[in-house]
């Protein structure tokens, strides 16, 4: 498995990706750059010259400057727009090209770093239901739901548009019910719900194999074979999760992780704490997605569920979901069952 | 910025005069004995002097030029001097055969006169001003609720009317009509967000020709407006829902550099009944169960 990734402090994004993108936006809402650039080491000049690079941290600080200097709900939405397929290149290329909506998610998944570099997709079945999921992979607390809102706009609009239709995405997200819901109604669609565990937008798995208008299987594997090995790279939360997802069934502990990653346990601690999380976190929140899954795609039991996570008793494991998400599995089924609003 | 100019050189006329006013006093005049200095007296009129330099500065900052202005802002100087020169009376003596202070403290009547002429001339300016703000705002104001591309009111204020319509007039049917553009995110998509932005200006505007002066035009988000109808039965509205598509339909917008841009939208309406976040859904729905036809193909390349 391949174990590069980058940090919140790695600087790796070229600034005439995301970062450009921000500064047009800024121009076209008369904001001056300066406002933008604001306690980062950045100038204008930089944002264009080839060989500038940011880190993520840099990202989300001007990120945060737009949305202050701004002050107006619909930046997070129009961001997105703007976001993807964006102009990055032989990626950008590619997406434009996919031949359908499971070719272009596996592109963004498979290219988090360049594409989504704060915030890593997944994609999982529930059932007959694809689910798109996000975790963090170098987030400010505060930060986090206008990131959100900034990608699930940003795939809803590439999808909508590639697929010449609007597709029938519905939303969740693990925040309250935002005073802007009218943003999420008109850029997401009526399909919303607040105060879930995760972060997701899922529609019928059939979705993902309608072949797309404008797909050309023969231009994306070109545009793909151009672009660098080393921007396969995912973020250190997200090899983690991927890492341990595979792993769930055995719970790996922290020192075996960390003699996969190669680094000592101390240092591993260390890297996961200048994200804002510590290690049982990461795998309680691996436990818990893998138990929605399992509930969504077996309608597995609790009893079911403890033997297949390795736990000793179903009850167990009910205290232990209690604890990594508020919930009980009963009660989370109960709110399964109801239809979203 | 020319009016932060403006205020810098007027911060420093007002400060040389007042050291000038300062000095005055202390070659004229005698100083009273520290006991004699009455500390009520010296907070309230010098705090009235640095408060109405303080507005002085904030009109003029804030309001573009004009006779309007100078007025406000010239009756507020003379009021600032008058008190300066009734506070430095708290410091200093002067001879009763001299009566240049005098002068000097009837300039805070003379300011009140100014400043009054001045706001009976911004009560009319107000009145052109509300002329054109017609039909993008009732009965208040709120100055935080209005978008920056469209200048129309945000989907907040919208609830808020559509309440006090409900309780203003409980008996009176009102319509609510929410109209949405298609393939809008094309527009930004092939043309760029500024050009997107331009188009919803003009369709702005010709929303606001097409309605009548009561109604009240709202920018919901991105591309769907809402549109409160008072007093207007369920045909009334449906009428005004397929004219205002029809209007749209005629548009012939053109990009900055030359670009036609067919223009084509979806309206649906619904009689203001029920609470507004229970009826900006229905009609949210309403509008997702009509999607606009799919473009044609060409518009892809």
């Amino acid at each position: 498995m391949n174990l590069a990734y980058y940090q919140a402090g790695t600087r790796f994004i070229p600034a005439r990706h995301q970062a450009a993108l921000l500064l047009e936006y800024a121009h076209s809402q008369e904001l001056d750059s300066d406002a933008l650039l604001r306690g980062t080491h950045l100038f204008e000049r930089d944002m264009l010259a080839t060989d500038t690079r940011i880190s993520p941290a840099d990202y989300l600080r001007l990120l945060a400057n737009l949305k202050a200097a701004l002050n107006a709900a619909d930046t997070s939405f129009m961001l997105g727009q703007l976001l993807l397929p964006g102009h990055y290149g032989n990626l950008s290329h590619a997406l434009l090209q996919a031949g359908s909506l499971r070719q272009a998610l596996d592109i963004l998944i498979t290219y988090q770093a360049a594409l989504s570099p704060l915030l890593a997709p997944h994609l999982a079945m529930h059932g007959d239901t694809a689910v798109l999921y996000w975790t963090d992979s170098c987030i400010a607390s505060g930060q986090r739901a206008f990131v959100v809102e900034m990608m699930m706009a940003a795939v809803a609009g590439m999808t909508r548009w590639l697929a010449g239709e609007r597709l029938p995405w519905q939303f969740r997200f693990n925040r309250t019910r935002p005073s802007h819901i009218e943003q999420y109604a008109v850029h997401l669609g009526s399909a919303l719900r607040f105060d879930d565990y995760l972060d997701a937008m899922s529609l019928p798995a059939a979705w993902l194999d309608k072949p797309w208008p404008r797909g050309s299987a023969m231009a994306v594997s070109a545009a793909l074979a151009a672009v660098p090995e080393a921007e396969r790279c995912r973020s250190l939360l997200a090899t983690l999760y991927d890492y341990l997802l595979e792993r769930v069934r055995v719970a790996p502990t922290l020192e075996q992780v960390s003699a996969a990653f190669g680094i000592s346990a101390a240092t591993f601690k260390r890297h996961l704490a200048a994200h804002g999380t510590h290690f049982q976190a990461e795998l309680d929140q691996v436990r818990a997605h893998v138990t929605l899954q399992l509930i969504h795609t077996h309608g597995y039991g609790n009893e079911q569920i403890a033997a297949w996570l390795g736990f000793h008793d179903a009850n167990n494991f009910r205290r232990s979901f209690k604890r990594w998400t508020g919930l009980t599995p009963s009660v989370l089924r109960e709110k399964l069952s109801q239809p979203g609003t | 910025m020319p009016t932060l100019n403006r205020s810098a050189l007027a911060l420093a006329c007002l400060l040389l005069v007042s050291i000038f006013c300062v000095a005055l006093y202390a070659t004229l005049g005698v100083p009273k004995p520290l006991a004699a200095w009455k500390w009520m007296d010296i907070v309230s009129e010098g705090g009235t002097s640095v408060m109405s330099a303080l507005w002085v500065l904030l009109i003029l900052a804030g309001r573009p030029g004009g006779r309007v202005t100078w007025l406000l802002a010239g009756g507020l100087a003379a009021i600032m001097l008058g008190t300066w020169a009734d506070c430095m009376d708290e410091f200093f003596i002067v001879p009763k055969d001299q009566y240049w202070d005098n002068w000097l403290e009837a300039l805070t009547p003379i300011g009140m006169l100014t400043l009054t002429v001045g706001l009976y001339f911004w009560r009319e300016e107000q009145f052109s001003l509300n002329e054109h703000m017609q039909k993008r705002e009732r009965l208040f104001r709120d100055h935080r609720s209005f978008d920056r591309v469209t200048q129309l009111a945000n989907a907040d204020y919208l609830r808020r009317q559509i309440r006090l319509e409900q309780k203003r007039h409980p008996q009176q049917e009102a319509a609510l009509l929410l109209l949405d553009i298609n393939h809008f995110h094309l527009v930004n998509r092939e043309h760029g967000a500024r050009e997107g932005d331009r188009l919803l200006q003009a369709i702005t505007h010709l929303l606001l020709l097409n309605l009548r002066p009561q109604d009240l035009v709202c920018r919901y988000a991105g591309d769907r407006f809402a549109i409160l109808l008072p007093d207007t039965a369920a045909a009334a509205a449906g009428e005004t829902a397929a004219h205002l598509q029809r209007v749209v339909a005629l548009l012939a917008h053109h990009t900055r550099e030359g670009a036609r841009i067919e223009v084509s939208a979806r309206a649906v309406c619904a009689q203001a009944g029920s609470s507004p976040e229970s009826l900006l859904a229905e009609l949210n729905a309403a509008l997702e169960a009509t999607p606009p036809l799919r473009m044609p193909a060409a518009r892809f390349a």
